[in-house]
């Protein structure tokens, strides 16, 4: 049981009669009216027992993208439902208040997704909550708690609710703003764009008539002469190629990376946005994508999807994957690799280049990589610690720029050491790591490595 | 296709999808798949009497230790007598309490009332009874000094310390300072004291009394040099008597020589015996206890039914707290994430070098850094050496050679301040390097 301020209220109001006859009495008998009051509000109040709620969510949504919970609260009480309903979620799935605005549901005070709820016997209404969820994983909804309040809304029952529901927050995807652009350069290399770009690692498409601005050094003479017209040769990028996206959920993806005022955002955030851009641009260009999150087992994975079943199925599986607080098994990364790929792959190592660990770890197994596919080795950068590198004002700031210059130093020296082995490496910082590789992919692309 | 594996199977269905490369700009979020086969719920399947049911087996076992314990006090407090530990108490059965003296009393008819401050012993002594002040290790204030003579009830102090004997015998006593080695006669005409006869009482009582004043003491067991252990003054309305040495009292010595008869005759007197075990905390002086009198007087003060009003407010306010102690519904726990900075290795790597004063480290770091940008931006092979680099700058930025390598390859710096000025410089020859 539950009451209101209205109860409290009620009681104030005692202090008219003790005025009119201040006595110890008048108390007692105005606390007997308020008790009273209470005990038949009590009694008269639907019972929150009998009321149908369902809870309908949508089975997923973008992080950072607005969704809707919504109660559909149907009265089989036999009584007139006066009650606030809590819609909970937790704090990650950032729900708002209520947003019910009909006669029958208005929004509560007092926290997110509240609702104040007037409702005949037998009809039904819904309870719209907006949730922007801000961290991504499956989102699960506590119960629903209906207090129901009497007539006079001094005193109610409240119960809570087991009513299920679970909201899947996939990936931002914040980097698809650079696909428009890529995908331009991929179709200049394209057969379409009136300027061809030849090379290695182009094969030929069609011939077609010269037009001005074309290159002189690919009209194809042999076709001319059989023709009344100058033809071209017209070339297209390789198609059908391989690509894996290896996933590092090991501890290092775990650590915090952003500026130096904000919480930031855990590495594998950023990799996972750089894995969405790549899959989509090479998924566009006609390559078969594939994607695993490893760490010492497979913590997702997505295989055979291509066109547009693609970027769903790698959202996902993408919005579950958290990082692990162990150590990366690199020889059984190398392990899936080669069970996965049989033919020569572009293989995306999504990591982080903390020379401790690169050392131990990837350094040893990244030549049996490359000697078989191309190997790119994409790393996430601080800028926090980018920040640290310039500081001068006091003594410590220098010591902490000279840490950073001494981490930058381990950093580069292991670079060279991957790139010695035959991998490409691309550090940069969260916001730039996405475009950066899908640069480096367009790059490999138009220069015939994979 | 190869099959898929579980973790690539979503378990619901069809996600919207961020298809690029037109995201949907308004779909984000859009409910996809039917809802309407979520389930519905209605009620928790539970009744009152499932509902009662878990309340009691919640509540069992606490309710049973609270029972138990419950017993166990009440148990123990109908075995066992109250005593207490206080000295001088009449509850006290120990060596050196004094339950035995008041046990006798009481068979013999006194009714002794134990109080243990000054504005209790106010209350309860008057007229026609006997108020008995124990020693008392604090010293009392003058005016619960002179509370106690007020009370017209004949006093009995055993061993108080001077300020009190010159209070309570309107300074006609003094303390003094003596020793008892053995049983002594009164030597004296008081009926009490002779009816002891012979005590080994400590003496410690002088007489200061001059001719002019009312009542003189009558002073007993003296000790040949002018202290005496027992002083009784007879003023009209009452009596005083001062002992010294309180082992008239303790049970440990209450039947050694007439001890025991001492203190029967003087606590005997009167049918009401107050029996003060002084509280060292105790300021109290029973005058600032508002009379009945005055407690109505207090009432005139305030507007009439100030106190039913605040009663209603006390009232209200217990309805207020319980309004807002009732949370709407449970909390809802989330596990949380790792919050471990990236950048916190080099932090710590920066304060290791600090703590260890590691200038050295320090400067070849920043020294290193900066010749490999500088490498970098002219154009030089990784694995050029400190020469080719010096020429290449001195190239560039038209500085002496030996300044160029004592910035970048010189000795470490001595102190802080040193490495401070050398990052700054090395800034400055940075900012001087442009591309050839």
């Amino acid at each position: 049981m539950v009451v209101t301020w209205r109860a409290a209220a009620l009681m104030g109001l005692g202090v008219v009669p003790v005025l009119l006859l201040p006595a110890n009495g008048t108390v007692l008998v105005w606390s007997v009216v308020v008790v009273l009051a209470c005990v038949a509000d009590l009694v008269l109040a639907a019972s929150p027992r009998r009321v149908a709620v369902q809870r309908r969510v949508p089975g997923s949504v973008r992080l950072r993208s607005e969704a809707t919970s919504e109660l559909v609260l149907r009265n089989v009480s036999g009584r007139r439902l006066r009650a606030v309903v809590r819609d909970a979620w937790g704090p990650s799935a950032g729900a708002g208040p209520g947003r019910g605005n009909t006669e029958r549901v208005r929004p509560a005070a007092g926290g997110s997704g509240r609702h104040h709820v007037d409702l005949p016997d037998g009809e039904a209404a819904r309870l719209p909550t907006t949730l922007v969820p801000t961290r991504r994983g499956d989102r699960t909804a506590g119960g629903v708690t209906i207090r129901s309040l009497g007539p006079l809304g001094l005193a109610g029952r409240q119960v809570t609710l087991p009513v299920p529901g679970r909201l899947r927050v996939l990936p931002e995807f914040a980097s698809r703003k650079h696909l428009p652009s890529r995908l331009v350069r991929l179709r200049e290399m394209d057969g379409r764009a009136a300027v061809q770009i030849r090379g290695e690692g182009t094969e030929f498409d069609s011939l077609r008539e010269y037009v001005v601005g074309d290159d002189v050094r690919s009209i194809d003479w042999r076709a001319t002469a059989r023709r009344r017209e100058v033809v071209v040769r017209t070339w297209r990028p390789e198609r059908d190629r391989r690509v894996l996206i290896v996933l590092d959920t090991g501890r290092t993806s775990a650590a915090r990376v952003g500026a130096a005022d904000s919480t930031g955002a855990p590495r594998l955030d950023t990799s996972i946005e750089a894995a969405l851009l790549l899959a989509a641009l090479a998924g566009h260009a006609g390559d078969r994508v594939e994607l695993v999150a490893f760490d010492r087992t497979v913590r997702s994975r997505v295989v055979g999807a291509a066109g547009p079943r693609l970027m769903p199925a790698m959202a996902e599986s993408l919005a579950t994957v958290e990082p692990v607080l162990l150590e990366t098994d690199w020889p059984g990364v190398v392990a899936q690799v080669r069970t996965r790929m049989t033919q020569r792959a572009l293989v995306v190592l999504l990591t982080t280049l903390d020379p401790a660990a690169v050392e131990n770890g990837l350094l040893p197994v990244v030549d049996q990589l490359a000697r078989d596919h191309t190997v790119v080795v994409a790393s996430v950068a601080d800028e926090e610690v980018a920040g640290l590198r310039s500081g001068r004002d006091s003594v410590a700031e220098v010591y902490d720029a000279a840490a950073a210059a001494r981490g930058d130093l381990e950093r580069t020296a292991v670079t060279t050491m991957l790139r010695r082995y035959g991998a490409d490496v691309v550090e940069a910082l969260p916001d730039d790591l996405a475009p950066r590789l899908a640069d480096e992919y367009l790059a490999l692309k138009a220069a015939g490595r994979l | 296709m190869t099959s898929l594996p579980p973790a690539a199977m979503p378990p619901s269905p069809a996600p919207p999808s961020p298809t690029p490369p037109t995201p949907p700009a308004g779909a984000s979020g859009a409910p996809t798949g039917p809802a309407d086969d979520a389930p519905v719920v209605i009620g928790d399947d539970t009744t009152g009497r499932s509902r009662a049911a878990i309340r009691w087996r919640r509540l069992r076992w606490p309710l049973t230790v609270f029972v138990v314990v419950a017993l166990l006090v009440v148990f123990l407090a109908v075995v066992r007598p109250p005593t207490s530990a206080a000295p001088y108490a009449p509850d006290n059965p120990e060596q050196g309490g004094g339950m035995a003296v008041a046990e006798v009393l009481k068979d013999q008819g006194v009714r002794i009332t134990h109080v243990t401050t000054v504005a209790e012993a106010v209350s309860a002594a008057g007229p026609d009874s006997t108020l008995l002040v124990t020693p008392n290790p604090s010293f009392f204030a003058d005016d619960q000094v002179s509370a106690l003579n007020r009370t017209g009830a004949d006093l009995v102090v055993l061993n108080p310390d001077f300020g009190v004997v010159g209070g309570v015998s309107r300074n006609t006593l003094d303390s003094t300072y003596g020793e008892a080695d053995a049983p002594v006669a009164p030597q004296c005409d008081d009926p009490t004291a002779r009816a002891a006869g012979d005590l080994a009482l400590r003496p410690g009582l002088t007489d200061t009394s001059t001719a002019g004043d009312d009542v003189r003491p009558v002073l007993c067991w003296p000790d040949g040099l002018g202290a005496y252990a027992y002083a009784r003054l007879d003023f009209p309305d009452r009596s005083v008597t001062v002992v010294t040495d309180p082992a008239v009292l303790r049970n440990g010595t209450v039947l050694e020589e007439g001890n025991a008869a001492l203190a029967l005759r003087m606590l005997g007197q009167h049918e009401d015996l107050v029996w003060l075990v002084p509280d060292p905390m105790d300021v109290s002086t029973g005058d600032d206890e508002p009379t009945p009198a005055e407690l109505s007087q207090v009432n005139e003060l305030m507007p009439p039914g100030s106190a039913p009003v605040a009663l209603i407010a006390v009232l209200a306010a217990v309805l207020l707290a319980l309004w807002r102690v009732r949370r709407m519904g449970p909390l809802i726990v989330e596990d949380l994430p790792v919050l471990v900075r990236s950048a916190e290795a080099t932090r710590g790597r920066a304060r290791l070098y600090r703590a260890a004063r590691a200038r050295g480290h320090a400067a070849a770091g920043l020294r290193a850094s900066t010749a490999d940008r500088i490498a970098t931006r002219l154009g030089l092979a990784r694995s050029s050496d400190a020469t080719t680099v010096v020429d290449a700058v001195v190239a560039a930025t038209n500085r002496p050679s030996q300044q160029v390598a004592d910035l970048l390859y010189g000795p470490p710096p001595a102190d802080d301040a040193a490495l401070a000025e050398l990052a700054r410089r090395l800034d400055i020859l940075e900012s001087e390097v442009h591309r050839p």
